[in-house]
């Protein structure tokens, strides 16, 4: 159980969990890939040592090194930077950047304006649905959209999920670049001020964007059931502030009052209403023409913190990284597997090596998994750079 | 090879048939310019270029327009022809391939001015990102009016072929392309395909179909597909160029000018000011504060009760720029004028002149005062005594002048050295220096900015440079803290 954790206890376990658990060997082939045609040792990594001792710059030029330092530092926290022109120990910030996987962090906080069961840092199989849809839609756009096909997804080890793009073109991909796509798959805009935070005008609504709204309805009245967007009359208020028109904000408002406070039984209302409206007023729904999709996904699109996907040298937690404070451990997971993954299933550094635990076998297997679903992401990459380089041979010949 | 690569580069030589190395209104600026350019031309085609970027940046930040709305291609235009750049504005109006001489000399300017500013725009990232951000409007603008013929002309002339996908890959996806390509008649265009990372501003807007990482696009996008080339192609020249800016630097003058032009991109165009100047001060503040073109004009105010319409203008809006209201200017032109006329002469011919620089009469618009540029460029006819005294007056004048004032013959001679060379704003900048008997060189670009410098000085404010370098430390700061601040 989870309550068994004691953070105090982290550095007695870890030297262990490094040298039994932690996958070195695939995880410098997963860096080194990664750094192509650039040595390991340009890489960046970074520590977190007990008592929050950050210690940034750190390079390493092959597994057997990594794991000394693993055993002489012992991190509490182990984050990943950039490919850098030069050594990072030697060269530092001045030095330029060459590469970097594309990164994703998408955190449930992020989704306090709208979750209801859970705040901050916690978080339960409900809110975790949010997570589910967010995985599902940025997956399917980068390999659909942008045609990229390595695509490692990443639990944060407490509230969150990471996504990193290995391909050759995301991991040379500009500030620019980066910022692009990070712009692409952002819907919900706007701070603490502005109630309405998606726009879609009155074009015809983008591919992508239907397509998104195909995952979300999957799991919209479930998410909606669970959350209770709009049960109580505080979420009802804030609810009839996401529609712009007076009139059909009143008209919503006078029939979702009288209803019982079920989330689903007024949505549905809502919709119905907002249908009968906008046969009628042809031209007031010229501003309106997707405000039930626009509702849609500002409870349950993608909320991505773009600042980490835009910023081409922003550290980010590893794979298999310990979470200090939950001592979970970040898997990696698939994408189409995001929908069963359940937060307590997710092996800690305590189960792990306490095999009197209860979820001791369960944990461990699972472990196990994830590594082995890790070697897989690896070996395709690694064919895939074999691949590219040979051609990129033939054409300099 | 030796005589391969001596082939290949004759065949740069832009000096050659002006016809050859400017074919086309639009340009790459793949190649730099290699003819010999006087300093006075190569300040002047910085200056005129700084202000063409200015205007385009005043259209979008500062009156809001649309980037590349109908009013905001109106307003630049009309800017430019106010400014007397009509070399811009003809190439900024329609862009094509014609061969007339006028054509061809706003090429050759256009190409050697983006060259000049390349060097005194790579000095920081700040710089950088403003001056890439301008140019690309400027490319995009002249991109969109181009007609059918000229885009033909222009992708041949820059090797760019694209073919259009077949109709069964159209029709494959033409669902989709319908959806999210924002045009009418999506079915009778032909598309073509290019990498995501070739249009990354229609991506970004999710203005086109996205399919395995290839964005297919209809011809009209063509201009996202160059402009990103053209940023990065930029982007890249000019980190090589501020690696080779020290060579460029060997000559004092040169430093002073580009340095001196980042500066006089300030944003402010003087023409709403919070300071308040007493009439009252303006004699004294003529001999401290003043540059040369308004002190000369305030004392031929004086001396003879009159200026002619030019003078009036120039100076009027001067007045305007440092703080003097409209009731003082008023009472300050009718005391003088009113020594040679009567006061309802005045009233009659002359207070709607100073009522219509501040913007209540005509037009109403509210006129900035005049910059250096527009200054210098002014026609100066006889009897006029506006203008830049750098510029208009002959050099024994201007040595009587500057000699009258009690000026050492010393720095008399520096400064009528600097203005034979056609370098006036330079002259400007040491008597400057002259006047409050320092060293620092200041790039001066604008009346008003040469004032409100002096008057920083007189009330002791920390000068320009020092204030500049503050600046970027906080810049750097906030970088390292954004590192720090993201790590998950
Ligand atoms: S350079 Fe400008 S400020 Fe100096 S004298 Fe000429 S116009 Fe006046
Ligand atoms: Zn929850």
């Amino acid at each position: 159980m989870v309550g068994q954790y004691d953070e105090n206890l982290l550095s007695d376990m870890l030297p262990l969990y490094y040298s039994k658990y932690f996958p070195v060997k695939i995880f410098c082939r997963w860096l080194s890939c990664g750094n192509s045609p650039y040595p390991l040792c340009n890489r960046e990594l970074s520590f977190t040592l007990a008592d929050d001792v950050y210690l940034r710059y750190i390079s390493i030029s092959d597994q057997k090194e990594l794991q000394t330092q693993f055993q002489k530092k012992c991190p509490h926290k182990l984050d990943i930077g950039a490919v850098y022109f030069a050594k990072p120990s030697i060269a530092r910030h001045d030095s330029v950047v060459l590469a970097r996987e594309l990164v994703f962090d998408i955190d449930l906080t992020d989704y306090d304006e709208v979750r209801t069961c859970c705040k901050e840092a916690k978080v339960c199989e409900k809110c975790w649905k949010f997570m589910v849809v967010a995985c599902e839609i940025i997956d399917i756009s980068l390999k659909a959209d942008f045609g990229f096909q390595h695509v490692l997804w990443v639990f944060s080890g407490r509230r969150g999920i990471h996504c990193w793009i290995s391909d050759y073109e995301a991991r040379i991909l500009d500030t620019p670049g980066r910022g692009a796509i990070a712009d692409y798959l952002c819907l919900i805009m706007g701070g603490e001020n502005q109630s309405k935070k998606v726009h879609l005008g009155n074009d015809n609504l983008h591919s992508s964007i239907r397509r998104a709204l195909d995952v979300i309805d999957i799991y919209f009245e479930d998410i909606l059931n669970e959350q209770e967007f709009i049960g109580s009359s505080d979420r009802l208020k804030a609810f009839l502030k996401l529609i712009p028109d007076d009139t059909l904000r009143n008209q919503v408002e006078k029939r979702l009052e009288k209803l019982p406070e079920s989330s689903l039984e007024r949505w549905k209302n809502f919709v119905a209403v907002y249908d009968s409206f906008s046969r009628e007023n042809g031209y007031a729904m010229r501003k309106m023409k997707y405000l039930v999709e626009e509702i849609k996904i500002q409870y349950c699109y993608p909320r991505l913190d773009i600042n980490v996907t835009k910023g081409f040298n922003h550290l980010l937690k590893s794979p298999f990284s310990i979470h200090p404070k939950t001592g979970k451990v970040s898997i990696v997971f698939k994408a189409q597997n995001a929908k069963n993954f359940k937060l307590d299933e997710v092996p800690t550094i305590h189960s792990l090596l306490d095999d009197s635990t209860a979820e001791s076998v369960e944990h461990n297997n699972n472990m196990k998994s994830a590594v082995k679903h890790f070697q897989e992401f690896v070996f395709s990459l690694e064919k895939a750079e074999a691949m590219r380089r040979k051609t990129d041979a033939s054409k300099n010949l | 090879m030796d005589f391969n690569i001596k082939r290949k580069s004759t065949k740069i030589v832009v000096t050659g048939s002006m016809v050859e190395s400017y074919p086309h209104d639009l340009q790459m600026y793949k190649i730099p310019p290699i003819e010999h350019v006087t300093l006075q031309e190569f300040e002047t085609l910085a200056l005129e270029r700084v202000t063409l970027l200015r205007s385009l940046a005043t259209a979008t930040t500062l009156k809001g327009l649309r980037a590349f709305s109908e009013e905001w291609k109106e307003y630049i235009l009309s800017d430019l022809r106010n400014q007397g750049l009509k070399y811009y504005a003809r190439l900024c109006e329609i862009t094509r391939c014609g061969t007339t001489d006028a054509d061809l000399q706003a090429r050759r300017k256009d190409h050697i001015a983006h060259f000049i500013l390349r060097l005194a725009y790579c000095r920081n990232e700040e710089l950088r990102r403003w001056f890439i951000a301008r140019e690309l409007e400027l490319f995009k603008m002249r991109f969109m009016t181009m007609s059918g013929e000229a885009i033909d002309v222009f992708f041949n002339l820059n090797n760019l072929s694209y073919t259009n996908i077949s109709d069964e890959d159209k029709t494959s996806i033409i669902t989709y392309l319908r959806e999210s390509t924002p045009y009418q008649n999506i079915d009778n265009m032909k598309f073509y395909k290019v990498k995501f990372f070739d249009v990354l501003d229609l991506v970004k807007s999710r203005k086109v179909f996205l399919k395995d990482g290839f964005a297919y696009i209809p011809h009209k996008d063509f201009v996202s597909v160059l402009s990103a080339q053209f940023r990065k192609h930029l982007r890249q020249s000019l980190a090589v160029a501020c690696q080779h800016l020290g060579e460029v630097e060997q000559d004092e003058r040169l430093v002073c000018l580009l340095k001196g032009l980042h500066q006089s991109y300030s944003g402010n165009d003087y023409s709403n000011t919070k300071a308040m100047v007493p009439i009252e001060s303006l004699d004294s503040l003529s001999i401290k504060s003043f540059p040369l073109c308004m002190r000369q004009l305030h004392e031929q105010l004086r001396l003879s009760h009159h200026l002619k319409h030019g003078g009036r203008l120039q100076y009027g809006l001067f007045l305007k720029g440092i703080g003097v209201t409209l009731e003082d200017s008023l009472r300050f032109w009718r005391e003088e004028f009113t020594k040679i006329m009567d006061l309802e002469k005045f009233e009659k011919q002359y207070s709607y002149n100073v009522r219509y620089n501040y913007g209540k009469e005509g037009s109403k618009r509210n006129y900035s005062p005049f910059s250096c540029l527009r200054i210098i460029n002014e026609t100066v006819g006889p009897g006029d005594c506006h203008g830049c005294p750098y510029r208009h007056c002959d050099v024994n004048n201007l040595k009587n002048r500057l000699s009258g004032y009690g000026i050492d013959q010393q720095a008399v001679h520096e400064i009528i050295d600097i203005t034979k060379k056609g370098h006036f704003q330079v002259a400007c900048s040491k008597y400057f220096d002259i006047i409050h008997n320092l060293d620092i060189g200041l790039g001066i670009n604008h009346p008003n900015q040469y004032f409100e410098e002096s008057q920083k000085l007189s009330k002791g404010e920390i000068k320009v440079d020092v204030k500049r370098e503050k600046v970027n430390v906080k810049i750097e700061n906030v970088e390292d803290l954004e590192i720090d601040d993201f790590i998950e």
